[in-house]
């Protein structure tokens, strides 16, 4: 029997060690096969996977170098490599299996927030060794230079994020023709509009075809912030405090691009930053500086005309602000956060305007994460994360609230003049509050109303938000950072109010 | 005893301490060791330059230290010889040749002899390894930039830019020279002197403890000007005056100060985070640089560094650096090179070593730069001094800032700055347009 034994042993032995190599080539050959672009392309069917690519350099460069889906979306080998993709493989079969493609929101997954995370430095390193190749101009080594400083807060692709994947709204340079290409074929004012008695009246921009409704806001009392129990309160919305606000009129919608462009066209400077600036600050000054050409696009390339303008810097809303005050004869200014919220609210003490729930219209809780949630109610209301495709819309889409004001939740989130803190409700004195304005001094300026960004928790009335001004200039190159626009940061911008005030309309 | 010149010294190519590894390999391998430790690693030092392809050096910049760096350079080893020159003065280049045939027998031929604001560019065009830059500062980035691009090596004088944005162009540079495998050496001498590198070892093992506080001083007399003179247009005047123009200087903080503040951020192995400061113009005759700075910078953790100069004639003088430790503080300067324990007892002076003939082996600084560049070419050690130069450059800059304006300014508002000095467009030989009021700090209340 023994040595039949063996014989088996032998036999297994010799199996095992088949077997194992079978596996480890099989193994191989899958990993192998996995990892072409053919394969990826095989789930990858939309636009902006396989298209983009063959229009980026990393496919079309004048070296005939070829990068591939792999090389970039997982780290290199031997750094994580198979991990990375056996992660990213059982996400994507789960994806394939069981959700519609078309339903995806590739847009918003291509934004940078989204790219970084399946986009691995490591392997831009691997590839680009050096940080200041032959040939690197000027401004190249300096941003090379600031990104090295910036040790592990900036990522490649802040400033790459095309070389992947080609999009012709999307660039990193300099965008000195900027809103000067929009045609101009309509009549172009040649006086302001006419402020009649409290009642809403269109203003016109003197000197283009531009005009914009405003509607009044008539004064009254309301009770600012929101009450312990409503469904995701911050505790800077409280505590609630009774405020009175005199009469003002409001932008119907947001500061539109027309509308900027306008005032970037007439005031539009080429000089330094901090000259312009300085001079747009000082009041003296008869002719007042606006912006600077934006390193970027601001627009995205999401359209101009009525769309809100966007990524300008609290700074740059308020010249502005001056600048409109100026050229119209009337009281232009960013509203006050109590402002705003009394505006916004239109009456209501509900966390919309609206009726509805947030607890049913945000993806948090066992309850909702097992059965979606039910945005049929929010949804017509409000351009937000779950039903804004990553971008604003067009002031036509949604509803004016009880004041007749569009877009005041949601969309673009808005500067207030406030500075922000946690604190500022409390820190009013007693008793009503006349016309509050917030802190006397600051480092980040209030926004309200929430973005296309945010969750329907976060676009409630009552939210406060602020600026970030160090996140937001993180990848302008510019020396000194530009104080006209943030480089990144898409998902703010500003809505003027006009001052009524009563004597000066009667002389 | 028989005299020790520098050429006899020169001629003891295989004694004293010799190795391969230049100063800042050494620098390298120390600064990683943490304060506390008790080895001390003694550095060493080549005393000649080894062997090997002959290098062909162009010289940019023809006056007093470009001549002296030439020379230096001719000291540092064998087959190493000067292959081109640059200079914006004729005067300039022939100073330089007489110069040169005088002190080293060596003669240029007039076709290798370049006169005019872009006749550096024929230097480095011309078949050269290696490029010594030795104008006034201003021009130094631009030139350093053209330098790493043609792939040169480059020896280069101290200070590097006179404002934010050249400090930056030259970090950058110093970056791409790095990656593109070239070596480049500063004038900041201190970190090629012996006696500095073995206070260092010493400070770095700890034996004065943790450090506390730095003081910097180059307070001397006037230094040179030259007096305008009929037939000399405003931008030739400058630039033979230089080192009374902040535009081509720096101010004298950045052009002769820089040495000290060095030291100070070599021992600490950073730079200060911010600066308040004062200074003023008393007797400077020409120009528009100041001639006495006082300058408060702070490290982080709250580390200051006392930095003082002054270019005033009659005043009490010093050019030293005092490094305050926990447990001693260690003076360089001033004739001394010792660490004293907070009692002032001596634990250690440095005394330069002694060859087989029982002869003391004197270090010179100026020759032992070019000596470590070539050996570090040579032996394919690299070694790129220019970011770390570049650095303290900036601090010094910083400080100056602060007194020219009286407020606090910030390191990390150096690195974001666009400050540039200088006229306005490319120069020309001419008048030169643009402000020349001396700066001020503060405002003026009413009587």
């Amino acid at each position: 029997m023994r040595p039949k034994r063996k014989r088996a042993g032998r036999i297994i032995f010799l199996s095992g060690i088949l077997v194992a190599a079978l596996i480890t080539f099989l193994g191989n050959k899958t990993v192998v096969k996995t990892s072409t672009n053919d394969y990826c392309a095989s789930c990858h069917v939309h636009p902006q996977a396989s298209q983009s690519w063959k229009r980026s350099t990393h496919y079309d460069n004048p070296r005939g170098i070829h990068v591939n889906c792999v090389d970039c979306h997982l780290p290199p080998h031997g750094d994580g490599y198979l991990f990375e993709k056996a992660k990213t493989g059982i996400r994507d079969v789960w994806a394939n299996w069981f959700k519609d493609s078309a339903s995806l929101n590739w847009e918003a997954k291509s934004q940078i927030d989204y790219a970084k995370r399946h986009t691995f430095e490591s392997s831009c390193i691997h590839c680009h060794q050096n940080n200041y190749p032959l040939g690197l101009t000027k401004e190249g080594r300096e941003a090379h230079l600031y990104y090295e400083q910036q040790a592990g807060e900036l990522h490649c692709i802040n400033c790459h994020i095309t070389v992947g994947h080609y999009d012709p709204d999307r660039r990193h340079a300099q965008n000195v023709d900027f809103g000067t290409a929009e045609s101009e074929d309509a009549e172009l004012f040649t006086e302001p509009g006419i402020m009649d008695g409290f009642s809403d009246f269109t203003e016109q921009i003197v000197g283009s075809a531009i005009s914009f409704e405003m509607v009044t806001i008539p004064g009254g009392t309301f009770q600012m912030g929101s009450p312990e129990n409503e469904s995701f309160r911050n505790e800077d919305e409280g505590p609630v405090r009774e405020v009175r606000i005199d009469s003002f009129f409001m932008g119907k919608i947001e500061v539109s691009w027309g509308e900027y462009l306008a005032f970037f066209k007439q005031t539009g400077a080429q000089g330094k930053t901090t000259d312009t600036y300085l001079k747009a600050a000082n009041a003296d000054v008869d002719a007042i500086s606006g912006p600077t050409p934006p390193y970027g696009a601001p627009d995205q390339g999401w359209g101009k005309g009525n769309m809100p303008a966007m990524s300008m810097t609290p700074q740059a809303a308020k010249v502005y602000c001056q600048w409109l005050s100026k050229i119209t004869g009337k009281t232009y200014r960013l509203p006050t956060e109590a402002e705003w919220e009394y505006a916004a609210r239109g009456g209501t003490s509900t966390p919309y305007f609206f009726e509805g729930d947030p607890k049913r219209y945000v993806r948090k809780g066992i309850r909702n994460k097992i059965f979606g949630i039910d945005t049929s109610g929010i949804n017509t209301y409000i351009n937000f994360a779950e039903n804004s495709m990553a971008r604003t819309v067009h002031p036509d889409e949604v509803p004016a609230n009880p004041f007749g004001l569009v877009n005041m939740l949601g969309n673009v989130a808005e500067f207030c003049s406030d500075w922000y803190s946690p604190e500022t409700y409390g820190n009013y004195p007693d008793g009503i509050v006349s016309n509050p304005a917030g802190p006397p001094e600051g480092e980040e300026f209030v926004i309200r109303g929430g973005s296309y960004r945010d969750g329907a928790d976060r676009v409630r009335s009552a939210a406060r938000d602020y600026t970030q001004t160090d996140a937001w200039l993180k990848t302008d190159p510019q020396i000194p950072k530009s104080v006209w626009w943030y480089s990144d940061c898409f998902h703010v911008g500003f809505r003027v109010v006009c001052e009524y005030d009563e004597p000066i309309l009667n002389e | 005893m028989k005299p020790t010149n520098r050429r006899r010294f020169l001629e003891n190519t295989a004694i004293g301490a010799i190795g391969v590894i230049g100063a800042s390999q050494l620098i390298r391998a120390c600064s990683s060791e943490e304060a506390g430790t008790t080895e001390v690693v003694e550095p060493s030092f080549l005393t000649t330059a080894p062997d090997g392809e002959p290098l062909k050096a162009g010289v940019v910049g023809c006056g007093g230290r470009g001549t002296g760096a030439a020379i230096n350079y001719l000291d540092a080893g064998p087959n190493l010889s000067i292959a081109a020159v640059a200079d914006v003065f004729q005067d300039r280049i022939d100073k330089f040749r007489a110069e040169l045939k005088e002190e080293k027998n060596v003669e240029l031929d007039d076709s290798v002899c370049f006169v005019g604001l872009d006749a550096y560019k024929r230097v480095i065009e011309a078949d050269v390894d290696i490029v010594i830059l030795a104008t006034p500062p201003y021009f130094r980035p631009e030139h350093f930039q053209a330098c790493v691009e043609a792939r040169k090596h480059v020896f280069m004088e101290k200070p590097v830019a006179v404002d934010p944005v050249g400090t930056r162009a030259i970090m950058a540079a110093s970056k791409q020279a790095e990656a593109a495998g070239l070596c480049v050496v500063t004038g900041t001498q201190r970190r090629h002197q012996w006696s500095y590198n073995n206070l260092y070892a010493r400070v770095k093992a700890g034996m004065i403890g943790d450090i506390t506080a730095t003081n910097v001083y180059w307070n001397m007399g006037k230094l040179w000007h030259v007096a305008p003179q009929s037939g000399m247009n405003e931008l030739e005047y400058m630039i033979r005056d230089w080192v009374n123009w902040t535009w081509l200087s720096g101010d004298h903080i950045v052009e002769q100060h820089i040495h000290n503040i060095d030291v100070s951020n070599w021992f600490m192995g950073k730079q200060p985070v911010e600066a308040v400061g004062m200074g003023s113009r008393l007797r400077r005759l020409t120009g528009d640089c100041y001639d006495n700075f006082a300058i408060d910078f702070v490290y982080d953790k709250q580390i200051h560094m006392g930095s003082m100069c002054r270019q005033i004639n009659d005043c009490a003088n010093s050019v030293s650096e005092h490094i305050t430790g926990s447990k001693g503080i260690m003076i360089a300067g001033d004739g001394r090179q010792h660490i004293f324990d907070t009692d002032a007892n001596v634990l250690y002076e440095y005394s330069s070593p002694v060859d087989e003939a029982g002869e003391r082996l004197e270090n010179n600084p100026y020759v032992q730069e070019h000596i470590d560049l070539v050996a570090a070419i040579r032996t394919g050690n690299q070694i790129v001094e220019a970011e770390e130069t570049a650095k303290s450059n900036l601090t010094a800059i910083m400080g100056r800032q602060a007194a020219y304006t009286g407020t606090k300014v910030t390191w990390e508002e150096m690195m974001g700055a666009d400050w540039k000095l200088g006229p306005e467009g490319p120069l020309a030989w001419g008048p030169v347009n643009m402000d020349k009021t001396v700066p001020i700090a503060g405002s003026a209340a009413e009587l």
